[in-house]
C-alpha cells in the first residue's frame, strides 16, 4: 500500500503529533501564560446541606495579596438567576446561593495575585449555616421530605423537560417508563424469573490533567481557554450567564489531558465568567486533584430488576427499576435516565419490557456525563440477570444470550429497530478469544477458575448537529474547522484521514484547528461516542463538496465535462488532460496561497419516545454494540481476583484507524476493570472521604491482564462516514458483569454490588458455605 | 545562565503587593518564556525568598523563590519547562517524574531548594537536536498514549527503569512502572514500548 494510502480511512497512520507528546510539548490549558491574572481558589461548604446565614469574609480580604473575595450573594446582586445553569436544569449557582447542597460546594471565590495566597485566604474565610435535614443517599431522597431543592427548574434548552418547571416536594427531577406488553403479567406467568437488587456505586473520571480556565475581557467580550469537550455548550451558556450575544463570547480550548465526560457542561467555567465579567480582570481558576473529585460524578444507581423465561427458555418480561442518584445538581441527568433507562432490558428479544428509570437529586457531589452514559449500570443488572438466569435453566451462558441476542432488523423493546449493531458477532469473538469452547482447568485448592461472557447496547445520542469549514491551501494542504476537541482519543487524526480519503491527498497536510467559538463553527459536543459519526459526516461532507469544487475548476481549465474528471494522490485527471491541485488553484485564483472554502453540516435526526410508553421508531441515530469475555482465577482465601485473559469487542461499523480504535477498546476496558473491582466514592454523611489518589483506586499498569486482546468488528453502518461508527464507550459497557459472571462461574457466587472488592468476595464465599 | 534579581522581601501590605505583581507582570515580558505558567501556582507574595541555583537539561538557573517551592513548580512556573506535568501535586500520580542525577524522582515531592548541585533531567532534555531518545522513538512505534498527560512521566520514568536493570521482562516491567498512572489506559502499549526500547539498549 502507498504511504498515502495508509493516511486514508483504513489506515493505521500514527496519530497527530506524536513527536508533541513524547516530548510534553503539548501544551495543555493549565500550562499557558497568563500574564498578570487574579488567580482563583474557593472556599467550599463544610455541611451537606444548609442554609447560609452569613459569609465571613473580612479576614481573608486583609490578607495581603488577596484582590477579593466574591460570594454567590454578590454573584446573585448582579446576574439574578441567570447564576444559575446546567445543561437539563438550570440549578446549580456558580456560587452557592442562600443554600448549600453538597459537602465541597464552592461558596466563595478568593481572587488573589498567586494560587497559593488564595487557597490560603479561602481558609481565612467562615460561614455560618442553619442545618438542613440531609439527604444522603436514594433511600432518603425517595422515603424522606426534605428536599434538595424547593422546586424544579427545567433549563430551556430542551423544550421536553418545560412540563416539569415549578414542580415541588420532590427529590426526583425527572422520570422515563417504558411500557412494551404487560411485562408484570408475563413475569407472573412465565416459567422462571431471576431477580436482583444491583448496586453501581459513584465514582470519578481522573484524567490526568487537572481542569483548568483562564477568563478575561477583551473589547466588551467575554473571552477564555478552558479545558473542555463542550466548547459551543459552554459559549451558550456563558452567553446566557452575562446576558450577551453569543458573538461576544469566546470559548477556546487546548487538547485535553484526558476528560472522560469529567471536563463538560459547566464545570469551572460559569464561576471564570462571572468573576472575570464583574471583576473586569482575567483570572485563572484551577483545581486541585482533591477539588476535581468534588467537580463531577459518575451517577451510582440501584436497578431493582427481573428477567423472565417462558418454560421454553424464550424471554418474556423484563422489569427494572432504576434509580439514578445525580447528586445535589441534575447536570445531565435526566438525559441520563431516559437514554440508558430505555436500554434497561439489554440487547435481548423480549416480548413484554417494563422500565422505571428516575433521576434523584441528593445532598452530594453532582453527577454528570461519564464514559458510557448511565449505561454500564443497567448493563450490570441485565448482564447479571440473563448469566443467572441460563445457570437456572441449565443452559450454556454463551449460547443462552446467543439464541436471544437482537440481529439486524429486529425491534428492541423500546420500538426502535437495529442496524449495524453485531452483538451475536461481537459475542462470538469474545468467546473463541477467551477459549470459551476449550476445556478450563477450574483449579481444586485455593485457586478457582472461571469464564464469563457479557453483552452491551447504548444508543448515540440523538438528535444532535456537527459542522465542519474546510479550507484547501493552495499549496494543496488544508485547514479543517471543526470544533470537536481531541482528549487522546485521536479525533485529530481520524477527522483528517476522512477528508483526505475523500480529496484523495496525504492527511498528514491537514490541520485540525483547535476549537475557537470565533472561528470553529457550532457542533453539539464531544462525547458520547457521537463524533465519529456525526462530525465524522460533516467532514465527509465539507470534503465531497471540496472535492466537487476542484472538479468543476479542473473541467473548466480542461474544456470537458464534469463526470471525465477524476481526482487522483496526483491531482485532477481526464484522459489526457493532468494538472496539479497547486497549479489549479494557483492558476484560478493568479495567487499563491490562495484558499479555497467549503462548509458543510450534518445533523441527526429522531422520533421523540412517547411519554406513556417510552417508546420510538427512532430513538437514536444509531447503536454501539459491544461484548467482552473474561477468564479469571479467584483466590478464594483473599477473595482477589486475578484476570487473566480479557476480550473486549466492539462494533464500529468501518475502522477509520484501526490502531486508534484497539487503543480506545482497551482503554475502556481497563477502566472497566477498576469499576468491576475497586473504583468507588465513598461518602459518609454527605462527606467524600476518599477523593486523594491514594485512597481512591485507579487501575494501575499492575492491573492488567495477563492478556487483553482488543477485537474489532465492522458491520457497516449504511449512512456512517465510510460506514464507521464511534467507539469510546463501547469497550467498557460489559466488563463489570463479565468479570462477576466469571467470577460465579468460578466459585458459585453471585454478587449484585459493584465494586467486586475481597471483602465482598471472601464474605459471599462464607455465606455459601 | 538565566539570573533574576532577588526580590525585597517579606511584609507587603496589599498596596505593594499590588506594585509588585505589576512588575512581575512586566517581567514576565520580558523575561518571556521564563515566567509562563506564572505567577500561577508559585508564591509572590508573603515569605522570604532565597536564591537557588538549578542545574536542569544542562543549564544552570538561578532563580528567587520560597524555600517551600517543590521542583516541579518551579520548573514548570519560573523556568517554563511545562512538559513535566503536575496530575496530583502529591506524588501519587507520577505525572511529574524527573531525573536527578540519573535516578527518577516525583518532582511535587522535592523542594527546588534541595536540589541544588543535582543534574535534572526533564522531557525536554531528552532529545539531543532533532533526535528523540529511543524510549520517546518506542512510545511512537507503540502507540504507548493517547492523551499524552502522563507521557512525560511515563517516559522519565521509562528511562530510568531501564538504566536500573528493571525491564528485563513484562512482569518486571509492570512492577517497576507501577508508579505512573495512565487513565487512558495505554498501559499494554506502555509496557510493549519499555520492553523494545530495554532490547534495543541491549542490541
Amino acid at each position: 500500500m502507498r504511504e498515502i494510502e495508509q493516511s486514508w480511512v483504513g489506515g493505521s497512520r500514527p496519530r497527530f503529533d506524536t513527536a508533541g507528546r513524547v516530548r510534553g510539548m503539548i501544551a495543555h490549558v493549565g500550562d499557558q501564560a497568563v500574564g498578570a491574572a487574579a488567580h482563583v481558589a474557593v472556599h467550599r461548604a463544610t455541611q451537606p446541606h444548609a442554609r447560609i446565614e452569613a459569609v465571613h469574609v473580612d479576614e481573608a480580604l486583609a490578607m495581603p495579596g488577596v484582590y477579593g473575595v466574591v460570594t454567590g450573594a454578590d454573584l446573585y446582586k448582579q446576574l439574578g438567576d441567570r447564576l444559575l445553569t446546567g445543561p437539563a436544569f438550570a440549578d446549580q449557582p456558580a456560587l452557592a446561593h442562600e443554600k448549600v447542597r453538597y459537602v465541597g460546594e464552592p461558596v466563595a471565590a478568593v481572587l488573589a495575585a498567586d494560587l497559593a495566597t488564595a487557597r490560603a485566604a479561602t481558609d481565612a474565610i467562615w460561614v455560618d449555616y442553619e442545618d438542613l435535614p440531609p439527604v444522603y443517599d436514594l433511600a432518603d431522597a425517595l422515603a424522606g421530605t426534605a428536599y434538595v431543592h424547593d422546586e424544579l427548574r427545567p433549563s430551556s434548552v430542551f423544550g421536553d423537560l418545560k412540563h416539569l418547571r415549578g414542580v415541588r416536594d420532590t427529590n426526583v427531577n425527572y422520570t422515563y417508563n417504558l411500557r412494551t406488553g404487560d411485562a408484570e403479567a408475563a413475569r407472573d406467568a412465565g416459567a422462571h424469573t431471576v431477580t436482583g437488587e444491583f448496586w453501581a456505586p459513584p465514582t470519578h473520571h481522573v484524567p490526568i490533567e487537572l481542569p483548568c480556565t483562564i477568563a478575561w475581557v477583551d473589547s466588551g467580550r467575554l473571552e477564555m481557554l478552558t479545558t473542555t469537550q463542550t466548547p459551543s455548550y459552554v459559549r451558550q451558556t456563558i452567553a446566557d450567564l452575562l446576558d450577551l450575544p453569543l458573538s461576544r463570547v469566546r470559548v477556546t480550548t487546548r487538547p485535553l489531558g484526558g476528560s472522560f465526560g469529567a471536563k463538560m457542561y459547566d464545570r469551572l467555567e460559569p464561576l471564570a465568567a462571572a468573576l472575570a465579567w464583574t471583576a473586569g480582570r482575567r483570572v485563572r481558576v484551577t483545581a486541585t486533584r482533591e477539588e476535581a473529585f468534588l467537580l463531577t460524578t459518575r451517577h451510582g444507581a440501584a436497578v431493582s430488576s427481573s428477567l423472565t423465561a417462558d418454560a421454553e427458555g424464550n424471554l418474556v418480561s423484563s422489569v427494572a427499576d432504576v434509580r439514578y442518584d445525580t447528586g445535589a445538581y441534575a447536570d445531565v441527568g435526566p438525559r441520563i435516565t431516559a437514554k440508558s433507562g430505555m436500554v434497561a432490558p439489554g440487547p435481548y428479544r423480549i416480548a413484554n419490557a417494563r422500565v422505571l428509570s428516575r433521576c434523584v437529586y441528593t445532598n452530594k457531589p453532582s453527577a454528570g456525563p461519564f464514559r458510557g452514559f448511565g449505561v454500564p449500570q443497567v448493563t450490570w443488572s441485565h448482564e447479571s440477570l440473563i448469566d443467572e438466569l441460563a445457570h437456572e435453566l441449565g443452559e450454556d451462558p454463551y449460547a443462552f444470550r446467543r439464541r436471544h441476542l437482537l440481529r439486524e432488523g429486529d425491534e428492541a423493546p423500546m420500538g426502535t429497530r437495529m442496524h449495524s449493531a453485531d452483538f451475536v458477532g461481537c459475542l462470538d469473538a469474545v468467546a473463541n478469544a477467551i477459549g470459551w469452547f476449550d476445556p478450563l482447568d477450574r483449579g481444586t485448592g485455593r485457586i478457582r477458575r472461571g469464564r464469563g461472557v457479557a453483552v452491551g447496547v447504548k444508543a448515540v445520542l440523538t438528535p444532535t448537529i456537527a459542522n465542519a469549514v474546510l479550507q484547501l491551501n493552495q499549496d494543496n494542504s488544508a485547514t479543517l474547522l471543526i470544533s470537536t476537541v481531541d482528549m487522546g482519543q485521536g479525533s485529530d487524526t481520524i477527522m483528517a484521514q476522512i477528508a483526505a480519503d475523500v480529496l484523495r491527498m496525504d492527511s498528514r497536510r491537514i490541520h485540525v484547528v483547535r476549537a475557537d467559538t470565533d472561528a470553529t463553527p457550532y457542533d453539539t459536543i464531544t462525547a458520547g461516542s457521537r463524533s465519529t459519526y456525526h462530525t465524522g459526516n460533516a467532514v465527509r461532507r465539507v470534503a465531497e463538496a471540496m472535492r466537487d469544487k476542484l472538479i468543476g475548476l479542473a473541467a473548466e481549465r480542461f474544456g470537458v465535462p464534469a463526470e471525465e474528471v477524476s481526482l487522483t494522490p496526483d491531482g485532477p485527471r481526464a484522459g489526457s488532460h493532468e494538472v496539479t491541485v497547486a497549479e489549479l488553484v494557483h492558476g484560478h485564483f493568479g495567487a499563491r496561497g490562495a484558499t479555497l472554502t467549503t462548509e458543510a453540516n450534518y445533523t441527526s435526526s429522531w422520533t421523540p419516545y412517547d411519554k406513556e410508553t417510552g417508546r420510538s421508531d427512532k430513538v437514536t441515530e444509531h447503536w454501539f454494540a459491544g461484548a467482552v469475555g473474561a477468564r479469571i482465577a479467584v483466590d478464594t482465601a483473599t477473595g482477589r481476583v486475578r484476570i487473566e485473559h480479557l476480550a473486549v469487542a466492539g462494533d464500529v461499523g468501518r475502522a477509520i484507524n484501526p490502531t486508534l480504535v484497539e487503543q480506545q477498546l482497551s482503554g475502556a476496558a481497563i477502566m472497566g476493570i477498576g469499576h468491576a473491582l475497586f473504583d468507588q466514592l465513598v461518602l459518609d454523611q454527605g462527606q467524600l472521604i476518599n477523593g486523594t489518589l491514594l485512597d481512591y483506586q485507579l487501575p494501575s499498569i499492575r492491573d492488567l491482564p495477563d492478556q487483553l486482546t482488543p477485537i474489532v468488528v465492522e458491520s457497516p453502518h449504511d449512512d456512517g462516514p465510510f460506514g464507521a461508527k464511534g467507539v469510546g464507550e463501547t469497550g467498557i459497557l460489559g466488563v463489570a458483569p463479565a468479570i462477576a459472571n466469571a467470577v460465579r462461574d468460578a466459585v458459585g457466587v453471585r454478587l449484585t454490588r459493584l465494586p467486586l472488592t475481597p471483602e465482598s468476595i471472601t464474605m459471599a464465599l462464607e455465606e455459601n458455605q | 545562565m538565566t539570573d533574576e534579581p532577588a526580590p525585597e522581601s517579606s511584609a507587603h501590605t496589599r498596596r505593594t503587593v499590588l506594585k509588585s505583581t505589576a512588575a512581575a507582570a512586566a517581567g514576565t515580558v520580558v523575561a518571556s518564556h521564563h515566567t509562563s505558567v506564572a505567577s500561577a501556582e508559585t508564591a509572590h507574595t508573603g515569605g522570604a525568598r532565597t536564591r537557588v541555583t538549578l542545574s536542569v537539561n544542562g543549564e544552570r538557573h538561578r532563580i528567587a523563590i520560597e524555600p517551600r517551592v517543590t521542583l516541579l513548580d518551579a520548573l514548570r512556573d519560573r523556568l517554563g519547562l511545562t512538559g513535566t506535568k503536575k496530575g496530583c501535586d502529591r506524588g501519587e500520580c507520577g505525572a511529574c517524574t524527573v531525573l536527578a542525577d540519573g535516578e527518577r524522582i516525583k518532582s511535587c515531592l522535592t523542594l527546588a531548594v534541595m536540589r541544588q548541585g543535582a543534574e535534572i533531567t526533564t522531557v525536554e532534555g531528552l532529545t539531543r537536536g532533532d533526535d528523540l531518545h529511543p524510549v520517546q522513538e518506542a512510545f511512537i512505534r507503540h502507540d504507548a498514549f493517547q492523551c499524552g498527560a502522563c507521557t512525560p512521566g511515563q517516559i522519565m520514568s521509562a528511562v530510568a527503569c531501564i538504566d536500573e536493570g528493571h525491564a528485563g521482562s513484562e512482569a518486571e516491567i509492570r512492577e517497576w512502572m507501577s508508579g505512573n498512572l495512565c487513565r487512558c489506559a495505554a498501559y499494554q502499549n506502555i509496557v510493549a514500548a519499555v520492553a523494545d526500547a530495554a532490547e534495543e539498549g541491549r542490541r
